[in-house]
């Protein structure tokens, strides 16, 4: 077996047995795409795993139903003991109150970020930005955080034109928001914004995840109205939107969601 | 999959081409959605065959043509695509638990086929003793290091990835032959 090919399995191994990382597994799949037969591969795994498991717990069952009679006050006793435990938690049960962080991302998955789409363009100026952003990307999956970081940096300062610079700018705020700098990604979402001319999906994604860094600063107010444009966008961040800006809203005491719009400007 | 291909028979219109090279992406974006999304099959097809189009649009505009960006592209969309149907099918309340957001672990599961589960397990119980116990061995104890393996069975590292690649080898090659009959 080729070391590529031996690495490859090691991979689907890995991911069968649950141990991968979210970026390994955005990279694995990339893999299948290339080499859709490998995906053949991982499903022989899970089946192999899934047999296995099956027939072991097949053994372990029939080599343990021995059946033993508990006499019957015993029952009556159970069933006592359950009622006083449900009266006991209903005595001094506490609602619990649902924590902001339940409805936040906390990391951003690598599939969000913005790569070159290969345009053909005469200029070499967009191909240049391009490859940058796809290295960017490759560093990122790869765990070079700092690495990518600088790709992007290099697109800001030297293709700041559009689509690039807003796509740069996305990605760095991306970045930084894995790396808990989230006054940073801030500002990185807002260039993005700033920038974006055609591209609803980095309009969303900016305002989204520059909603959640706000959150995460503890300014709930202007994260609101972020998380309010992701909302209105009606993408693929309507849902956790809508559950965050409820929450926003119920604790900054804007009961009535229905007249949100009248009071951004409050 | 070699995607440069791809992109020539969408630019050319090779429908023989097409059909059989869509067909190999539609799978892939399929497994994808079911295993990455926890996606219905109808589900999964559905976003699949309209990430195709999109991407037909993108190649004959001339705005996609490398193969990690098709990649890259397919996969997104077919995400975006699918999370934005179930947005729409499924509006949220409040009252629902906030942990509709969180990230669902992947649904391997769904590869699972049932005809094929009963063929591989005729083709595990035909396997040599020493063989099924090697791979029982190896599915049966995830956590453990091949390191671990390897000393069980007093092997080395190496020769313990060739054993198993070995016989998955032959699980599938036995597989195929009871699905050709």
């Amino acid at each position: 077996m080729k070391e590529n090919e031996l690495n490859i399995h090691k991979q689907i191994d890995a991911y069968v047995k649950g141990q991968l990382s979210e970026a390994e597994i955005t990279a694995l799949w990339v893999e299948f795409a290339k080499n859709p037969e490998l995906l053949d591969d991982l499903e022989l795994e899970v089946s192999i795993k899934e047999l296995i498991e099956k027939e072991a717990s097949g053994v372990a069952a029939s080599s343990s139903t021995k059946t033993f009679q508990l006499p019957k006050w015993t029952w009556h006793a159970a069933a006592a003991a359950v009622l006083l435990l449900v009266a006991f938690i209903q005595l001094f049960q506490i609602d619990s109150a649902t924590e902001m962080d339940q409805f936040l991302a906390t990391n951003i998955s690598p599939d969000q970020i913005e790569t070159g789409d290969g345009v053909r363009a005469k200029e070499m100026v967009v191909d240049t930005a391009d490859s940058l952003l796809n290295l960017g990307f490759s560093a990122l999956i790869s765990g070079n955080t700092n690495q990518a970081l600088s790709l992007y940096n290099e697109v800001i300062e030297n293709f700041d034109v559009e689509p690039y610079g807003s796509k740069a700018f996305t990605n760095k705020g991306i970045v930084l928001y894995n790396k808990g700098d989230y006054s940073g990604s801030i500002l990185a979402f807002d260039n993005a914004l700033e920038r974006v001319e055609e591209s609803r999906m980095i309009k969303e994604k900016a305002h989204w995840y520059k909603g959640n860094a706000l959150v995460n600063i503890g300014e709930f107010e202007q994260a609101r109205l972020a998380v309010f444009e992701a909302y209105t966008l009606d993408g693929v961040f309507r849902k956790p939107a809508f559950l965050l800006l409820q929450k926003l809203n119920y604790d900054l005491g804007y009961v009535d969601y229905e007249d949100f719009e009248s009071q951004r400007g409050n | 999959m070699d995607y440069s291909r791809f992109v020539y028979a969408v630019q050319n219109n090779d429908k023989e081409e097409l059909a059989t090279l869509t067909s190999v992406i539609s799978a892939v974006l399929i497994k994808f959605l079911k295993v990455r999304l926890g996606a219905t099959h109808q589900d999964a097809e559905d976003s699949a065959q309209n990430t195709l189009m999109l991407v037909f649009e993108k190649i004959k505009e001339d705005k996609l043509n490398s193969p990690d960006s098709i990649i890259y592209y397919l996969f997104t969309t077919a995400k975006h695509d699918y999370l934005k149907v179930q947005a729409k099918i499924k509006e949220p309340t409040f009252d629902e638990a906030p942990d509709s957001h969180s990230e669902e672990g992947d649904q391997l599961s769904s590869l699972l086929n049932e005809e094929r589960m009963t063929i591989l397990k005729a083709c595990l119980n035909s396997l040599k003793p020493d063989l099924k116990s090697y791979i029982s061995y190896w599915f049966h104890n995830p956590g453990d290091e091949t390191s671990v393996v390897a000393d069980h069975f007093g092997i080395s590292v190496s020769n313990a990835w060739t054993k198993k690649h070995r016989i998955l080898k032959m699980l599938k090659e036995c597989c195929e032959k009871k699905l050709a009959f």
